[in-house]
């Protein structure tokens, strides 16, 4: 009885782990196979003659590290932005007497199931007018935008644990409230503003329309725009596509391995408590 | 001497309260109050962006009446349709499942939290181009198992049904982890003590599901559903990167027509009024979701 019990355990985390590795390994395996072997009738699981061909070529023929890096400087500044504001903004409603402040928030949490496609045709437009087009500003500023709802929940969960005391005293010793809000709350509830960050991170780093709308210079791809453009006209190099996917899936699986459990913890708090 | 620092640090905290929720405020309006406001405006002009000197003459509801008279777009919402129809339900009883799996007690952790953290982090566009891979009608994994199995390979990316039964697969399973993770934070928050109570009564393992797991559950899954529907309105990723909504337009969702006539067309009139189309939908389903849970809250409270 016992033992069933452990292999049936065993059994689901299997499935699970599984469900959601598989596509992961399959791309890996099929970015160490070479154009030659995939053309095996039937074909192969394991590559036959592992090769990292297709990686070197995945780095010649598009400019994947200007991806990443373009990728990285529009997540890591969105990201920036969005804490930053998000963060004044939990602070006020949750330690300062806004009037209205439930109202504000349910407005602020309304704009996350705002269609951004639809956002996405007068933004255009707008980045258009302002120039901005072709520029990180472009999806800086929208990223910071769609971020905001979840992070500004996330912190103000946080924040509302944090003991009145303790920010009174930071007063009594000279602080202003800014200094307080920055001195004691953020540190003290470091393992939130963490997760809204690592949110926000994944949110730009994943976004797909509005990178492909609003930076169409190739020097400015990001990462989610630039694996497309490996596809020819006519034909799919998959292993030439698999190994820019897995340089491309990398960094963004270390995030959240590392901190699987406090990104967890973000996800769900809005479904909890929502 | 008290009573004038009182009433001026009252007075300073809503004033610095609205100072700080005063950068939020400046960037909802640059980014979403007056694009929408814009969107909705340019939809009753002709405006095409790449030829400025057409003018921008006001039409009215023209574009609206071009709308409902074009084929293309019944056509994209009707995909639409299908998806949500398909991927709503079908993404609940798959993260469902995961949940419940996910759920019971595993003495290493990591490697089930991670196997529904990756699918959520990975970008849909990816998750597209890999279905795309497995659903290759020669070298794709699925023919080649369905072949194991002895069943004729399908050609599940150039026949329109099959091509919308893959797309539907590929969504189900990106957004089934996400599900999954909402769900298993609603099971996490069921006292223990009614299980026990339960089996004191001898319930089997079905009626403690029925009546203690599933009523439990309803709100995250309420939550997760209309999540999953607003989500599956505006579909777009996961096609583009699969079919480009090929076969001819079998699979092209509103999403990706609104995508196409605003930026390959720049017809930006039309997109305008599209794009207001699909908003006024997707402000349906919000409503729809405010609604019930501010009922199902009173309903608890009362």
């Amino acid at each position: 009885m016992r033992l069933k019990r452990r292999s049936a355990v065993w059994l689901a985390a299997v499935i699970v782990a599984v469900n959601g590795f598989f596509p992961a390994v399959w791309i890996l395996l099929t970015s160490l196979k070479s154009e030659t072997e995939l053309m095996n009738q039937p074909i192969t699981y394991l590559p036959q003659a592992p090769t990292l061909a297709n990686y070197v070529q995945a780095f010649t023929e598009q400019p994947l590290p200007r991806f990443l890096w373009n990728s990285f400087v529009v997540a890591s500044l969105s990201t920036l932005l969005c804490v930053l504001v998000s963060a004044l903004a939990a602070y006020a409603l949750t330690r300062l007497r806004v009037p209205k402040s439930q109202l504000i928030m349910t407005a602020l949490l309304a704009v996350a199931l705002f269609p951004l496609v639809s956002l996405m045709v007068p933004l255009f437009k707008l980045m258009r007018e302002l120039s901005l087009l072709n520029t990180y500003l472009a999806l800086i500023l929208p990223y910071a935008v769609l971020s905001m709802p979840v992070c500004t929940l996330v912190l103000a969960s946080f924040f509302q644990d944090i003991e009145p005391d303790l920010e009174a005293a930071a007063m009594v010793d000279g602080c202003s409230r800014l200094g307080a809000l920055f001195r004691v709350i953020v540190p003290l509830s470091a393992p939130g503003v963490f997760t809204a960050a690592i949110l926000a991170f994944v949110n730009a780093w994943d976004e797909f329309l509005l990178a492909l709308t609003m930076l169409n210079r190739l020097s400015m791809r990001t990462l989610s725009v630039g694996i497309t453009l490996y596809q020819g006209e006519y034909a799919f190099p998959w292993p030439l596509i698999s190994a820019a996917l897995i340089v491309a899936i990398v960094p963004i699986s270390i995030l959240i391995a590392v901190f699987q459990e406090r990104v967890v913890g973000g996800l769900t708090a809005g479904g909890v408590k929502g | 001497m008290v009573s004038p620092t009182l009433r001026g640090k009252r007075l300073s905290e809503r004033t610095l309260g609205y100072l700080m929720l005063a950068p939020a405020a400046l960037l909802l309006l640059l980014i979403v109050v007056y694009p929408i406001a814009d969107l909705v405006r340019n939809s009753f002009y002709d405006l095409h962006l790449a030829e400025p000197w057409r003018g921008e003459p006001f039409v009215a509801f023209d574009n609206y009446a071009r709308a409902f008279a074009d084929d293309r777009f019944w056509g994209s919402v009707l995909h639409t349709a299908v998806y949500v129809v398909v991927t709503v339900p079908g993404a609940l009883l798959v993260g469902l499942g995961l949940a419940l799996l996910a759920n019971l007690p595993f003495r290493v952790k990591w490697p089930v939290r991670l196997g529904l953290l990756l699918p959520w982090a990975l970008p849909l566009v990816f998750s597209g181009l890999i279905f795309r891979w497995f659903f290759e009608y020669r070298q794709g994994i699925v023919n080649d198992v369905l072949e194991r199995l002895g069943i004729e390979p399908l050609a599940w990316l150039t026949d329109p049904n099959l091509a919308r039964a893959a797309i539907c697969i590929a969504i189900v399973w990106k957004s089934s982890s996400f599900m999954a993770l909402m769900l298993l934070a609603g099971l996490q928050t069921i006292p223990r003590e009614l299980y026990e109570a339960a089996e004191v009564d001898g319930a089997t393992r079905w009626q403690k599901f029925v009546s203690i797991t599933l009523p439990m559950l309803r709100p995250a899954i309420m939550v997760a559903l209309i999540f999953r529907t607003i989500t599956a309105i505006q579909t777009f990723d996961i096609p583009y990167a699969m079919t480009g909504g090929g076969p001819g337009d079998s699979t092209e969702t509103l999403a990706m027509y609104i995508q196409k006539t605003t930026l390959d067309f720049l017809d930006f009139g039309y997109g305008s009024a599209l794009a207001t189309l699909m908003f006024i939908l997707s402000f349906a389903a919000t409503v729809g979701y405010l609604r019930y849970t501010r009922r199902s809250a009173r309903r608890e409270t009362a």
